[in-house]
């Protein structure tokens, strides 16, 4: 009973660390990390930890052929500073690559990559 | 039945030798993160603060002498002075339990100079070098006579190793890690204490590597904060005494800004079971660099 409230109270405590200005990671992505899709996506989004500096954050999106799939810049959500939002062009059944490099707000500068599928 | 002291010395010097220091760093290089580890140091150097690290360890019965007990409570400070190297400040308060008398005090200060060399990103491939010194005569009186804390002072020149597999072409092998440390450790007396190689290796499979890398999880999203890895930590006296080392199987959690680790420690063969039994090691460590990135967190020297 002790220890299941110093546990409780030491977790409490912990969701109160400051994190204001933490290194940027991937929290999740659409399409998700390592997902199939059935429906091709228009864009693709990604939710990071901590807000991003918009332009210098990148994104690449390519096929297996390594060829760019990105159908315009890479921008900041403008409701949500830690989402980053890449168009893409039509894309065909087949696997895709996502590379990205993130500065975060503090100047801590992360990087990333996975793939995703498109079902035929 | 009284405890002999030489024994009792004699076995607290093998424990010495046994329990490694406390508390490390983190590091980032290329889409890997290696954890701050628990009874090694990691390859990487950072604004960070290990506060606390607790750390039991039985002493089973030998020579007639009662079982007995040891506790750490030790904290590590690393700044940098310029971006990726800088020096760490260790220290560790110790209760020691057995033979009738329960004995608290200061263990030896130890410094570490540390120097992180460029990282080979796509192959996740960190090297950083070191100098570790403990300044003997530091620690409690009472406990050098006890034979809890060495009565001299030693220096250490370290390499540290970290390579993630996140280039390997088998998606779920990715997320392994493996870091290293190896040092030969001069003694400022080596007729009391002797000169020694120290080497530690971990094998780290890193489920943040996992949903962030290879596959987003269904499931809750605490479970992409963990860590499960295993730690092995030896050391040889050069003057050929017997290798002692332990085996430390934990679990990591890593937030934003801070983690919280726990490992068992088992000793690591039959010499280290004579003077001690399985323990654990828990710490909770910050991140300074995220939590002060433009004060404490920062080096004190940019370029």
């Amino acid at each position: 009973m002790r220890a299941t409230f110093l546990l409780s109270l030491l977790w409490a405590l912990l969701q109160g660390v400051p994190a204001a200005h933490a290194h940027a990671f991937l929290q999740r992505a659409s399409p998700a990390v390592g997902s199939t899709v059935h429906q091709p996506p228009t864009e693709l989004r990604l939710w990071f930890t901590e807000a991003l500096e918009g332009a210098f954050s990148t994104v690449e999106v390519t096929d297996a052929a390594g060829t760019s799939v990105v159908a315009g810049p890479a921008h900041l959500d403008p409701g949500d500073g830690q989402v980053m939002i890449v168009p893409l062009k039509p894309l065909a059944p087949g696997r895709y690559r996502v590379k990205w490099r993130a500065l975060s707000v503090d100047t801590h500068t992360t990087t990333g990559g996975f793939g995703f599928e498109v079902a035929p | 039945m009284p405890r002999s002291p030489r024994s009792g010395a004699a076995l607290a010097a093998l424990l010495t030798l046994a329990l490694p220091a406390l508390a490390h760093a983190h590091a980032v290089c290329g889409d890997r993160v290696f954890p701050p580890t628990l009874t090694m140091d990691d390859p990487g150097f950072n604004d960070e603060l290990s506060l606390p690290t607790i750390q039991y360890t039985p002493i089973p019965p030998s020579g007639g002498n009662p079982s007995g007990s040891r506790t750490d409570y030790g904290f590590e400070w690393d700044k940098t002075i310029v971006p990726n190297a800088g020096i760490a400040i260790n220290g560790d308060y110790i209760f020691q339990r057995g033979a009738g008398q329960n004995l608290g005090g200061w263990d030896n200060v130890t410094l570490t100079v540390k120097g992180q060399l460029p990282c080979w990103e796509s192959h996740e491939f960190m090297v950083s070098l070191g100098v570790i010194h403990e300044f003997g005569g530091t620690g409690a009186r009472h406990l050098v006579n006890a034979g809890a804390v060495d009565p001299v002072g030693n220096t250490a020149p370290t390499i540290y190793i970290g390579k993630g597999l996140g280039d390997l072409p088998f998606d779920y092998l990715r997320p392994f890690a493996v870091t290293g440390e190896f040092s030969y450790q001069f003694s400022d007396a080596a007729h009391i204490s002797p000169n020694q190689w120290n080497y530690a290796a971990s094998l780290q499979y890193s489920l943040p590597y996992l949903v962030q890398h290879v596959k987003a999880l269904d499931m809750p999203e605490f479970f992409g904060h963990l860590i499960p890895l295993v730690e092995f930590v030896y050391a040889k006296p050069q003057s050929g005494g017997a290798t002692t080392g332990t085996i430390a199987p934990g679990l990591f959690y890593e937030a934003d800004s801070w983690q919280l680790g726990a490992e068992a420690i088992i000793p690591g063969n039959g010499a280290t079971r004579q003077s001690q039994g399985t323990g654990f090691i828990v710490q909770f460590h910050l991140f300074l660099d995220d939590i002060f990135p433009n004060s404490l967190g920062k080096p004190l020297f940019e370029f």
